[in-house]
């Protein structure tokens, strides 16, 4: 296979990146004149469908498909929303988008538009994300001033509108269902599916969600063409993709790699290593909703969706958290739980309830207090919240929440307890102060 | 039609709907608390989880719409769908989210108002575990006024959010909502703005375990003490249907009763507090005379006697008057054998006349639900059987020459004014018939008791000319008698006719022999849901004319 050299990232470490001159001394919005000249919006989909293009926020759905879903007969305007709340514990790559490559995503986000045919688009940021809130209010204005963004753009007589929304600093805001929820200007519960918001999203309206990353990729494959697309990275999965990694490694930061690459060249190449030489103990490849790997479980582990998948385990947001051999497990543990318990939203039951049980049961173990019986409480209790991870061996008896964050809280927890059991005997045995 | 198996048992369902609905209606329960049939679904409570051939995980049922699938995708050759709700899977899961549902519950049923028609307890029963897992300590919090007359009892709320949604999608009055989050969230007002709308009440009727609780009933009675009565309320003229709870002929509270041509699942509170009003009020229970300024009671064959002597006193050659004041608030029959006693006994001699109909604002949600202007329950009923109502009674009647004045009274709510007070006041013989010491019955000579209306039976027609029964929810005490036999014993004392109804129904068969658009609605045929009046013209009925001397 060729060096692969970075697409979304190419650029930006010139200064100028997020500025619409630095973007367009790049190329930057070629695919939208390409689009206007020679391309039907039924065209766009069938390009995004062909290049295998899976969604970047974390369910790896693929977008050109999503699209897809949007009813031909609708009476109802079309929305598309902008999924820019990145929150998944350990991931920073839209951050990086949102900051030094704001065009790119624009772009896209018209690209999408055009493919959908919405009128009106909306970016919903991480409330946190203020100074790439004001980086993205800049692009947007050079947007609307260069024509890129409002009435006839570029003479194609297509029109489009961004509003840029700031989130107030919810987790569950991040699921496409609760964000619209919130847009609307309600409470961030999901909304139960179906519909789809495909067919039914933002003010009952169809509504496309696209992460960030995803809409970063569009410009790029019109530019390019769908087979280049398919060409990087792996069968399973096509295309460039950004890589967080954080944690005991020498070198932590985003690294734009191939879908595919394998697990160990990240963290020991890109990441270079673990710090002061110890050794690796385990690893999140995909945020903290992802399933733990042992580190005799990572070798020739391909990050792709399909290939963590079988591994009982998900790529989601590529969020790789490292943990050496003085990370205490359980109390990394208790940590998650402690996130999961803050962030769930509280309408259904079992994540409502489940999460603050499981955070109960962890502290008293961790405060040497638990017993053995405690730690299949555990298992029993994860199950009863998200099911277990192998879809064969739960029998179907999976997706018992609304969204997916069921899934995101027990699938972690479990694996901690499951790859780790010695540790969370040795606290229960060996009683208070165990470090 | 989708052809469905739900456990071993094939339903033909109609396209669209929900496999709780095809469940509940034929009969096989899916357990649920969130999901509400007049609220939006939001699926939240994961109570109702069932299997459903091909799909890869448990669906909720609330959320699960029934379509029709191609010939050739049907399940085992013929089903649109299989469901299967008694799986081990399912029971897993049931267990589950109840176990987290009682996590944090109080398991005080034995001080709790809704014990015994709870869904948490019976669930529990049916489908939970025996004993709880949870070593740590629960959460607990304090009551909380949300309105005037809503309590929540925080610790026994499992936020299906039914509560909240009923302010948002059927009062449309928004004070309720979810604060904080996850484990923190609890149902909550905001500072300014309290649980208050007419339709407040109704919360604590969808709550489907006790943390909303009214301030009228909190503690005052356990549920399996009462009895529950279907009727219909009396406080306007749209009659929404209603369940009356009582215990030894007291009144403890009342609830919605569904009826989609009426009121839907909700009623207001008007409707559900207005009892208390007839509590308060002084009864009467025995027919009263006027001796020294005061009331002294007499026997019925006395005041029936008396009635007679004043009837029949005549000064010579001098034309007399009998008034007769009908109310909107009394039954179909009495009103008709009101108007037979003035119309076909007085004949020419009476003139038949109302007080001022009782009005409010009309109020209208945009969910549909309605509280009729017109305050009395039966203006319909009235226009129908009193067919030559005077409206200019006060004008029309010269004083002097009325020999009676038999007035059946408005009840609690009537209020006079000057003129109608100096009217009766001139009476020189004034009988009324009543439940309470109304500011009527206090001018009266003569006070026959009736029976209030929560004790009334009989049909009444609501503004929209549906006619509902209205059925007893307490029994007559003491000396009160049912209205429509007073008149009928009116009608044989001084009409000289031996009329012989042993009971309501009789009244109304004869009701409908001479009334067309009433013919046929007995109890029988109309139920507890009521039917549409006839659409034929209300006319005088034909015998009436010479009714005086061949009805009896």
């Amino acid at each position: 296979m060729a060096v692969f050299k970075p697409i979304l990232t190419r650029y930006i470490h010139r200064k100028d990146s997020h500025t619409l001159s630095g973007y367009k001394n790049v190329g930057g919005y070629k695919a939208l004149e390409k689009m206007f000249k020679t391309m039907a919006p039924d065209e766009v989909i069938e390009e995004v469908k062909a290049s295998n293009l899976r969604g970047r926020g974390g369910a790896g759905f693929p977008t050109g498909v999503k699209w897809g879903f949007i009813p031909k007969d609708s009476q109802k305007p079309t929305y598309l929303i902008c999924n820019a709340d990145e929150g998944e514990p350990g991931t920073f790559k839209d951050r990086l988008l949102l900051s030094k490559a704001p065009h790119m995503m624009l772009e896209g986000m018209i690209i999408s538009s055009f493919a959908i045919d919405c009128h009106l688009a909306f970016i919903y940021i991480r409330g946190e994300f203020y100074q790439e809130y004001k980086v993205l209010e800049k692009a947007v204005e050079e947007a609307y001033a260069a024509n890129f963004l409002g009435k006839d753009i570029l003479g194609s007589g297509f029109d489009l509108d961004v509003v840029i929304h700031r989130g107030a600093g919810a987790y569950i805001c991040g699921e496409e269902m609760g964000l619209i929820e919130s847009l609307e200007g309600k409470r961030g519960w999901p909304r139960i599916k179906p519909p789809f918001p495909a067919v039914e999203g933002y003010l009952m309206c169809p509504t496309i969600v696209n992460n960030v990353e995803t809409l970063a990729c569009l410009p790029h494959i019109l530019n390019r063409g769908a087979d280049w697309f398919k060409s990087i990275g792996s069968e399973k999965g096509s295309g460039p993709k950004l890589y967080c990694i954080s944690g005991r490694v020498n070198n932590p930061g985003v690294y734009e790699e191939p879908l595919g690459i394998l697990l160990t060249d990240l963290i020991f190449k890109r990441g270079r290593g673990l710090i002061d030489g110890r050794e690796l103990k385990a690893v999140f490849p995909g945020g903290s909703s992802s399933a733990i790997l042992r580190a005799d479980e990572i070798d020739g582990l391909q990050m792709d969706f399909d290939s963590l998948s079988a591994a009982k385990t998900m790529l989601g947001s590529a969020g790789v958290i490292v943990m050496d051999e003085t990370v205490d497990m359980v109390s990394v543990c208790l940590n998650i739980a402690r996130f999961y318990e803050h962030e769930s939203c509280g309408q259904c039951t079992p994540c409502r309830e489940g999460t603050t049980w499981l955070v109960k049961i962890l502290n008293r173990i961790y405060q040497g207090k638990g017993s053995l019986n405690d730690i299949d409480m555990i298992f029993e209790i994860t199950d009863n919240i998200g099911g277990l991870i192998d879809p064969e061996a739960s029998g179907g008896s999976f997706g018992k929440t609304i969204c997916p964050f069921g899934e995101a809280v027990a699938w972690p927890i479990r694996s901690f307890v499951e790859k780790f059991e010695e540790e969370f005997i040795a606290y229960v045995e060996k009683g208070v102060d165990v470090s | 039609m989708p052809l469905i198996k739900i456990d071993d048992r094939e339903i033909e369902v109609e396209k669209g709907i929900t496999v709780l609905q095809a469940a509940t209606a034929e009969g096989i329960e899916i357990p649920y608390y969130c999901y509400h049939p007049a609220l939006s679904i939001v699926g939240s409570c994961r109570m109702c989880l069932v299997e459903i051939e091909g799909m890869p995980k448990l669906q909720v049922s609330c959320n699960t719409s029934i379509g029709e699938l191609p010939p050739e995708r049907k399940k085992d050759g013929k089903y649109d769908m299989i469901v299967r709700t008694q799986t081990e899977i399912v029971k897993r899961e049931r267990e589950n989210v109840l176990e987290f549902l009682l996590l944090n519950h109080p398991l005080d049923c034995p001080v709790c108002d809704q014990a015994g028609e709870c869904f948490l307890q019976d669930y529990s029963y049916k489908y939970g575990r025996a004993h709880s897992r949870f070593l740590e300590e629960k959460r607990v919090r304090k009551n909380e006024y949300l309105g005037s007359n809503v309590i929540i009892n925080h610790n026994r709320c499992i936020m299906c959010t039914r509560c909240v949604r009923f302010t948002r999608e059927i009062s449309g009055t928004n004070e309720l909502f979810v604060q904080a989050r996850g484990d923190n969230s609890k149902i909550s007002i905001f500072e300014d703005k309290s649980l208050d709308n007419l339709l407040a009440g109704n919360v604590i009727d969808i709550c489907p375990v006790g943390a909303l609780l009214s301030t009228d009933y909190i503690h005052k009675n356990r549920f399996w003490n009462l009895e529950e009565k279907k009727s219909i309320c009396t406080d306007c003229s749209v009659g929404c249907n209603i369940l009356v709870y009582s215990q030894n002929n007291r009144i403890f509270r009342i609830n919605a009763r569904e009826n989609h041509s009426v009121n839907g699942y909700f009623i207001c509170d008007i409707g559900r507090y207005g009892f208390h009003r007839y509590e308060d009020a002084e009864k009467v229970t025995s027919p009263l005379i006027r001796s020294d300024g005061g009331f002294k009671p007499i026997s019925w064959e006395g005041a029936l006697k008396e009635i007679y002597e004043q009837f029949s006193r005549s000064k010579d050659g001098e034309k007399h008057q009998i008034v007769g004041i009908a109310s909107p608030f009394h039954t179909n029959e009495s009103l008709f054998m009101f108007g037979r006693l003035m119309d076909n006994i007085f004949k020419d001699k009476s003139i038949i006349g109302k007080l001022p109909f009782i009005e409010d604002y009309e109020i209208h949600f945009d969910s549909g639900f309605r509280i009729s202007k017109d305050r009395s329950p039966n203006r319909q009923g009235l226009l129908d059987f009193c067919l030559n109502l005077e409206d200019e009674i006060l004008q029309k009647v010269k004083t002097g020459k009325v020999r009676l004045c038999y007035a059946l009274d408005d009840g609690v709510d009537r209020k006079l004014d000057e003129e109608w007070e100096s009217f009766f006041k001139s009476q020189r013989f004034l009988v009324v018939q009543t439940y309470a010491m109304t500011p009527l019955a206090k001018l009266a000579h003569l006070i026959l008791p009736g029976p209030s209306p929560m004790e009334r039976e009989g049909t009444m027609t609501n503004d929209q000319g549906r006619i509902q029964w209205l059925k007893p929810s307490v029994s007559l005490t003491n000396k009160t008698r049912p209205d429509w036999e007073i008149i009928m014993e009116f009608m044989n004392t001084v009409g000289k006719r031996e009329l012989k109804y042993s009971s309501v129904n009789e009244v109304n068969l004869e009701m409908g022999e001479r009334f067309p658009s009433y013919r046929g609605m007995t109890f029988f045929k109309i139920g507890y849901q009521g039917l549409p009046k006839k659409n034929i013209a209300t006319s005088r009925p034909s015998e009436g004319g010479q009714a005086g001397n061949t009805v009896t």
